[in-house]
């Protein structure tokens, strides 16, 4: 199952990454589900990323400082997906 | 009748206030410091700041680093701590990170301008020079204090790479990143050069004749009434143009950029009282040469969507800020109007330490939103507050919130956190006391 999570403390830029995230995911339909969370503590964050907004799949950083569009996350979502299976 | 009369009375005075603030003067500042912020939030990254933050760093490049990194990556609040958070236990000195974390919030450009334009520059000069000294002097104090631990702790910490990585920012970045404070400058600066009229033109146009003196009852001039037009108009046209533009530009983007390009120029020149003489002031002249300039290098040397990003991130600014300053202003407008003068000058009136003192408990103690805190301060400083106290208000409100305590303290642990808050408290008190001091010398 993929584990995806958008790091932010709630401004629109994290709003239009966790839009962004749920389009792109509505678009994959990953098999074997997901689960998405919204962290939102700044130590937490920290230790992920220093520039909000930022996006994790499957505990790694995979963009941080700006808002990726959907067509970008869907690829790094089916990379992930990959790595997953080999 | 009585209490309806008082409410409406209230209404009234916060309504004044709010005009009051619209008019040219703030929008000379606010506009583009709000460009400003979504400029270095967008365009600059953090490792060029990064870099000079870590552990091998000599002290005397990590803390003037931290400080200028307050200035330039801490716009949003939401940004600084888990900056901070994560710039700490990745390997930064504690005296650097502290440093940033001070200077970050008491260096807000937002605030930094609006200060300027609302209470005046000798404050906002102050609060940016204090505030650097005083920032640096905490760190190097909290790293001096916590010696021992923080040897142990960089014995410990894995070289982990994070403050090797560099980034070529590009030329242009810098130059237009220049440029725009010069704007920001040139149009707030009360300078005989940029206030003198160099020529006046007369409007080939007739005015109505009860207008100029309706709007004199408002307290406004027809240059003030024309800006706050133009603010009401640039509200939709921003949304329409600005909310999507990540996703690409529209007509009403350009339409946006174009008016706020206006508002400066509109604000610019001089309007002799009472007629329709337009004084080309030096500062209309500055302004146009440089937004000519800013808007061509900014065409030839950024790519679309790096300019999409930087209009994105003033918007997003804009939105989250601006609402609730606008509530705070009229607010304020009633607050002055209720208070009773001789609380704000029994407590803080005169130039005391205690007084001080009691300037940043309120900061410390009464939650504003950002940037609120300078139209109550500008209340207070109508109701009598000495500009000392006023300062250690400003200073410590942005600094130290409850919520930025406790995430603070979970971060750094409660005796460090402790310690912080006592030192802010302490340095706030004296920067007041000292500008006050040094306010009654000049």
């Amino acid at each position: 199952m993929l584990s995806i999570k958008v790091l932010g403390p709630g401004c629109s830029n994290c709003e239009k990454v966790e839009a962004h995230t749920k389009q792109a995911l509505g678009m994959l339909q990953p098999e074997g589900g997901y689960e998405l969370t919204k962290v939102t503590d700044p130590l937490t964050i920290s230790e992920y990323i220093l520039k909000t907004p930022g996006l994790v799949i499957n505990e790694a950083v995979v963009c941080e400082g700006r808002i990726p569009d959907a067509s970008e996350i869907m690829s790094w979502l089916a990379n992930a997906l990959e790595t997953a299976e080999n | 009748m009585q209490p309806v009369t008082f409410v409406l009375d209230l209404l009234w005075a916060g309504w004044t206030g709010l005009l009051d603030y619209l008019a040219a003067h703030v929008l000379l500042c606010l506009v583009p410091a709000f460009v400003i912020a979504g400029y270095m939030s967008a365009m600059i990254p953090k490792e060029a700041i990064t870099r000079y933050l870590g552990p091998k760093a000599s002290r005397w490049i990590s803390y003037p680093a931290a400080a200028v990194g307050g200035f330039v990556l801490a716009v949003c609040s939401c940004t600084i701590l888990p900056l901070f958070a994560g710039i700490w236990k990745r390997g930064a000195g504690l005296g650097a990170a502290i440093t940033f974390l001070f200077v970050g919030p008491a260096v807000n450009i937002l605030a930094i301008a609006y200060t300027g334009a609302a209470i005046g520059f000798d404050f906002a000069l102050a609060r940016i020079v204090l505030s650097i000294i005083f920032g640096i002097g905490i760190g190097m104090l909290m790293a001096w204090l916590f010696r021992a631990e923080e040897a142990r702790r960089a014995a410990e910490m894995q070289d982990n790479g994070m403050f090797d990585q560099t980034t070529a920012v590009p030329r242009a970045v810098w130059a237009v990143f220049l440029l725009l404070i010069a704007v920001l400058i040139v149009g707030t600066l009360q300078v005989d050069l940029l206030t003198g009229t160099w020529f006046d033109v007369r409007l080939p146009v007739e005015a109505p004749g009860g207008l100029l003196a309706t709007l004199e009852d408002l307290s406004l001039t027809p240059q003030g009434a024309l800006l706050i037009l133009l603010l009401l108009l640039i509200a939709p046209v921003a949304y329409l143009g600005l909310e999507h533009v990540l996703e690409g530009f529209n007509r009403w983007t350009y339409v946006s950029m174009s008016l706020v390009a206006l508002t400066l120029l509109l604000a610019a020149p001089q309007v002799t009282q009472g007629s329709l003489v337009v004084g080309i002031t030096g500062r209309f002249v500055g302004e146009v040469i440089l937004l000519v300039v800013i808007g061509t290098v900014a065409a030839r040397s950024f790519e679309r969507h790096q300019i999409a990003e930087w209009l994105w991130e003033t918007w997003r600014f804009v939105k989250q800020i601006f609402p609730l300053l606008i509530v705070g202003v009229f607010l304020a407008g009633m607050g002055k109007a209720i208070l009773p003068e001789q609380w704000v000058q029994t407590l803080a009136g005169r130039n005391t330490l205690w007084a001080n003192l009691i300037g940043v408990l309120f900061g410390v103690f009464m939650y504003f939103p950002t940037l609120v805190e300078v139209p109550i301060a500008r209340m207070f400083l109508d109701l009598g507050m000495h500009r000392g106290p006023l300062l250690a208000y400003l200073l410590a409100d942005p600094e130290l919130s409850l919520q930025s305590i406790l995430v603070t303290g979970k971060i750094l642990g409660r005796r460090k956190t402790a310690v912080y808050v006592v030192l802010v408290t302490i340095f706030s008190t004296l920067a007041g006391y000292i500008f006050g001091l040094a306010l009654s010398v000049i």
